[in-house]
Formats: C-alpha cells, sequence, structure tokens
C-alpha cells in the first residue's frame, strides 16, 4: 500500500499542481482525439505548454505594471495603494493545476449537461472557461481555504459548467435578435451588461428611428480598435496626470526599486508600457494554449451533440452594428473614468481602467442596445457596462485579497456576479467543517442552477423567435 | 514560388481584438471552407496589433477590423459569420480565382 500512496502522492504533487504539465496533457488528448498526425501532436502539446509560461511571465510584468499605476494615483490622491496579501501569480502558481483540471471537469459536464437537458448551446469561448474557472477557484480557496483537490475540482467544476450552460440559453432569445438568425449564441461573460442593456433600450430609444449605423464616427476613433494601444494610452495618460499630483518622495521610491538612476517621470511611462506589455504577452500565452484546446472541445461537442449551436465570443456580434461597438465603448470609458474620479476623491478605492474589458463587454453591450433601442440603447449599454466594472473592480479587489485581487481588474460583469453569489452563499455556510460546508454551499448554487433552468425551459427558449427583416451585416464600406 | 492548388500551401490568418476568441473559432471554419476547395493551407489566429506584421497570403476578419488591412496581404476579406463555412467558401473563390491560387 506504501508504493501506491507513494505513487499517488507522486502524481499529487507532480502532475496534479503543475499547471504546464496538465494544461500539456489535455493538449495531448484533444489533439490525439482529432486524430492529428504525430508531428502536429508533438508541436501543439509543446506549444500549449509553452503558452502557460507565457502566461505567467505576463502576469508577472502586468502585476508590477499595476503596482506601480495604483501606488502612483493612491499617492495622487493622498489615499494608501489598495492592499492584498496574495497576487494572481502567488494563486496561478499554487492552483494552477487544479485550474486545469476544472476546466476540463466543467466543459464535459456542461456537454453532458447540454446533452442530457437538450440546451443547444456548447460554449466554446476557450478563454472565458479559463477565466471563469480561475475566478470561480479563488472564489472558493478564498472562502474556504485549504480544500481537498479532488473536491475543489468538482465543486468548482460543477459552477463553472452550470455557467457554461445557463449563460447562452438565457440570452438566447435576444441574441436571435441581435443577428437575425440562430446560427450561433452568446457566449460571453458580458452577458448581464448586454442582457440589461437589450432590456433596457425600447424605453430609451428606437432602433428603426435611432439605428447606430445611420451615425458617423470620427475615423480617429479607429485606433481604440487595438486595445494594445488604447491601454498603452489611457494608462499612459493618467498615469502622467496623477504623477504631477502625486507625493515625489513615494515616487522616487518606487522608481528607485525599478531602477535607482531612472527619472521619476520616464519610470511612470516605462511602468505604463510595462503594465501594456504585460497585458499583451499574458493574452498571448493563453491565446497559445487554447489555440490547442478549443478545437479538441468542437471536435467533442460536435461528436456528442449533433445539431448543437455553438456559443460564440463577443466580436461575432460586432459585424452586425460596428458604429454600436465604438458608442458602447466611448460610453463605458466616459463613465468609468468618471467614477474612477470620484470614488477616488471619495477615499474609496484607486480603480485601475481596464481597457480590453471596456470595449469587448462595452461594446457587446453597445449592439445589444441598440438592437433593441438604437444609439441611445447602446450608450445605456456601454454605461451599464461601465458601472458593473467600476462597482465590481472596487468591491471585488477586497474580497479576493487573499488569493488573486487582480483578478477584480480584468473581470467581466458576469465574473464578478458569480463571484459574489458563490461567496455571498457560502457566507452562510462557514460555520462548520469546511470539507462538508463547500458542498452544502454548491448544493445550494446547484438548486439555484436548476430552478433557473426549469423556469427558462418552461419559457420555451428553443422556440425560435419570428426573425424579422434580416439585419444586413454593416459592413459594405469595409476593405476588401 | 506557386501557391494555392498548384504547390505550397497558402498563409492564411485569421484576426480578432485579441486573437484567441472569434479569431480561432473563423480559423476552424476557414479550414473546413479551404479544405473544400481544395486548397492547401495553413491557417493562423491573431490578434490585430500582430496580423500586420505575418505578411500573409490572405486576412480574414469582420469588417471593422479588415478595412484596416488594405494592402497588408494580396486576399483581405470581411467575414459577418464566424462559422459558416459554405457562405466563406463562396467569398473566397473569386478572390482566389484572382490570384491564381484556385482554378
Amino acid at each position: 500500500m506504501d508504493f501506491l500512496r507513494d505513487v499517488l502522492a507522486f502524481l499529487a504533487n507532480n502532475l496534479f499542481n503543475e499547471v504546464a504539465i496538465l494544461i500539456g496533457l489535455i493538449a495531448l488528448v484533444g489533439l490525439m482525439l482529432q486524430k492529428k498526425p504525430v508531428e502536429d501532436v508533438v508541436a501543439g502539446t509543446l506549444r500549449a505548454v509553452i503558452g502557460i509560461y507565457i502566461l505567467l511571465i505576463g502576469t508577472d510584468v502586468f502585476i508590477g505594471g499595476l503596482v506601480a499605476f495604483q501606488t502612483i494615483v493612491s499617492s495622487a490622491f493622498g489615499l494608501e495603494p489598495p492592499a492584498a496579501t496574495s497576487t494572481m501569480a502567488d494563486f496561478l502558481g499554487a492552483h494552477g493545476g487544479t485550474i486545469a483540471l476544472v476546466i476540463t471537469v466543467a466543459f464535459l459536464v456542461h456537454v453532458l449537461a447540454v446533452r442530457l437537458f437538450n440546451t443547444r448551446y456548447v460554449y466554446l469561448t476557450g478563454h472565458q472557461i479559463f477565466w471563469i474557472s480561475v475566478i470561480v477557484t479563488a472564489a472558493y480557496v478564498q472562502m474556504f481555504g485549504v480544500l481537498d483537490q479532488w473536491a475543489l475540482v468538482l465543486v468548482c467544476g460543477l459552477v463553472v459548467a452550470a455557467y457554461l450552460t445557463l449563460q447562452p440559453l438565457y440570452i438566447a432569445p435576444m441574441m436571435r435578435k441581435v443577428i437575425g438568425s440562430d446560427d450561433w449564441g452568446y457566449g460571453h461573460t458580458s452577458s448581464a451588461a448586454c442582457y440589461i442593456a437589450g432590456k433596457v433600450g425600447p424605453a430609451v430609444g428606437d432602433r428603426e428611428q435611432d439605428d447606430t449605423e445611420k451615425l458617423q464616427l470620427p475615423r480617429q476613433l479607429s485606433f481604440f480598435k487595438d486595445v494594445n494601444v488604447s491601454t498603452a494610452l489611457v494608462i499612459g495618460i493618467i498615469t502622467l496626470v496623477a504623477m504631477a499630483f502625486a507625493d515625489s518622495a513615494v515616487l522616487a521610491e518606487q522608481a528607485a526599486t525599478y531602477d535607482p538612476d531612472i527619472n521619476p517621470w520616464v519610470w511612470g511611462i516605462v511602468s505604463a508600457l510595462r503594465f501594456a506589455a504585460g497585458i499583451a504577452v499574458l493574452l498571448f500565452g493563453v491565446r497559445m494554449f487554447l489555440a490547442e484546446i478549443v478545437p479538441a472541445f468542437k471536435g467533442i461537442s460536435e461528436k456528442l451533440i449533433p445539431g448543437a449551436r455553438p456559443a460564440l465570443d463577443v466580436p461575432t456580434v460586432f459585424p452586425f452594428a460596428p458604429t454600436a461597438v465604438m458608442l458602447g465603448f466611448l460610453a463605458s470609458t466616459v463613465v468609468f473614468l468618471v467614477l474612477m474620479g470620484v470614488f477616488a476623491a471619495a477615499g474609496w478605492f484607486v480603480l485601475v481602467p481596464p481597457m480590453i474589458m471596456l470595449f469587448f463587454p462595452g461594446g457587446g453591450a453597445g449592439v445589444f442596445g441598440n438592437a433593441f433601442g438604437g444609439w441611445k440603447g447602446a450608450i445605456v449599454g456601454g454605461a451599464v457596462n461601465g458601472l458593473f466594472l467600476a462597482i465590481g473592480q472596487a468591491l471585488t479587489w477586497n474580497m479576493l485579497s487573499d488569493t488573486a485581487p487582480e483578478l477584480a481588474t480584468l473581470a467581466d460583469p458576469d465574473w464578478y456576479i458569480l463571484a459574489w453569489l458563490i461567496m455571498g452563499v457560502s457566507a452562510i455556510f462557514t460555520g462548520g467543517d469546511p470539507a462538508a460546508m463547500v458542498w452544502a454551499a454548491t448544493g445550494v448554487l446547484m438548486v439555484v442552477a436548476a430552478v433557473w433552468l426549469w423556469v427558462l425551459k418552461r419559457k420555451g427558449f428553443e422556440k425560435p423567435l419570428e426573425v424579422q427583416a434580416e439585419p444586413a451585416p454593416a459592413e459594405a464600406e469595409a476593405g476588401r | 514560388m506557386t501557391k494555392g492548388r498548384a504547390g505550397e500551401p497558402l498563409h492564411v490568418v485569421t484576426v480578432c481584438g485579441v486573437g484567441m476568441g472569434s479569431s480561432l473559432i473563423l480559423r476552424m471554419t476557414a479550414e473546413k471552407a479551404f479544405a473544400e476547395l481544395g486548397v492547401p493551407a495553413r491557417v493562423e489566429a491573431t490578434d490585430v496589433s500582430s496580423a500586420k506584421s505575418l505578411r500573409p497570403d490572405v486576412i480574414l476578419g469582420q469588417g471593422m477590423h479588415t478595412s484596416e488591412f488594405a494592402g497588408a496581404a494580396p486576399v483581405v476579406l470581411a467575414v459577418s459569420n464566424f462559422v459558416d463555412a459554405e457562405a466563406l467558401k463562396r467569398e473566397l473563390e473569386g478572390p482566389l480565382r484572382e490570384q491564381g491560387w484556385l482554378e
């Protein structure tokens, strides 16, 4: 028996705790299931593993830039920068293996649920499966501390699977109106903002009269579509303005830790650029391992559920109203920056503008808002996203301060809702033995999910919505 | 160097904002479309920033992005449905013929 225990301990420490090796294995199995040639299997597996290390390196650079930004802006307002006992880098190091397993378990349970409950939409937005797994795991670890790894994998896997199943489903009737067909569903963590935009839209405007695509926005705005550029620019400008008001001793001290000889102003610019570079590197890593795994997910779901529709990432709705994307993004950004000033002036929290989350969910909410309320709906949708991101970041940073607080600066609306839901329900069950309580909390969440599924099915989501005049994709002007 | 049906696989790049969500889905759709057209192609999903430096033969993406890629590749095509391989096939046929990559 000792031998068996040694083997299990070896596996637990060297396989299930090593995120890169686990992801490599998942990619390997996925590529073999697709019957790829040997050279593709080897290359793909290595790319996935390297992607994980790139992600970890990017996370370090990003956190460095983030801390500098928070320190500078906090000092300008005479506040203490947001505190935490752990960083996302620590968290991914300690729990990365768990997260890799959560992704796998969650996707398989999700496919089973789609098949079993006949819910049509298979979630194929890989990076959101990854991020939702990260934040759900962080929320559980924050509430219950160290748990048995497999128990943690199972509870997180169930919650993530429930989300992957329900999210495309509840927004499906709106999505069909937005894209004018049922070719694919909406699989993105901006769904809460999009849903509110779609509901509020008709109250503020009218699609027929106020369609965003009749408007012409200045071409100069188009560089914002490159999120690397907009992140560097916005973070850089705010950094420079804040430095003018910040305590020079704080600046000098921070700059010296980077390079003893550097001018503090130059260090401020360098920090902003490193922040943008860190996010770009981090996302490049995520992209690298997803490119090897998502096709396998797609293949598995097509084999197991014939006739299923893919639920896809937010940019798949952008061609239906590109101007609404820009309006939603601008409204999000304005609301966020105003709240950034208000929160800091009130001494509550120093927000970090998350340009990617202002662009994509803001743009998505803009498209949904436009589909139901024209340009006014698009602006309201973007504004709702800005509210979500500002309030969400301010609240959630401290809620996750012992695990991965930086997630609060990378989050979309649904991430916050999921974290709040898990942590709110778990707060009821903090008394007893965590190993039992974690299941009680998850049980409650599963009951909520089941009831919601039952309600959605009763409302008849699968009835094809009568599609009116096909909204022609507005891209006639696009260069061919 | 002869390309397309005649020889070397085409270098096709699918583009989206960050290069990991919709461009990856479009990559799979494009792989199917090129396979059915019988044109050998190596398809890669990437983001807006890096697409310009790749000098590919074909760039696929939504109009919002492709409008900025004029001249970055011999064939730049705006796609609005990321899962419809049939429609993509029809749209690709003309431009690929023009380049002599498809008889």
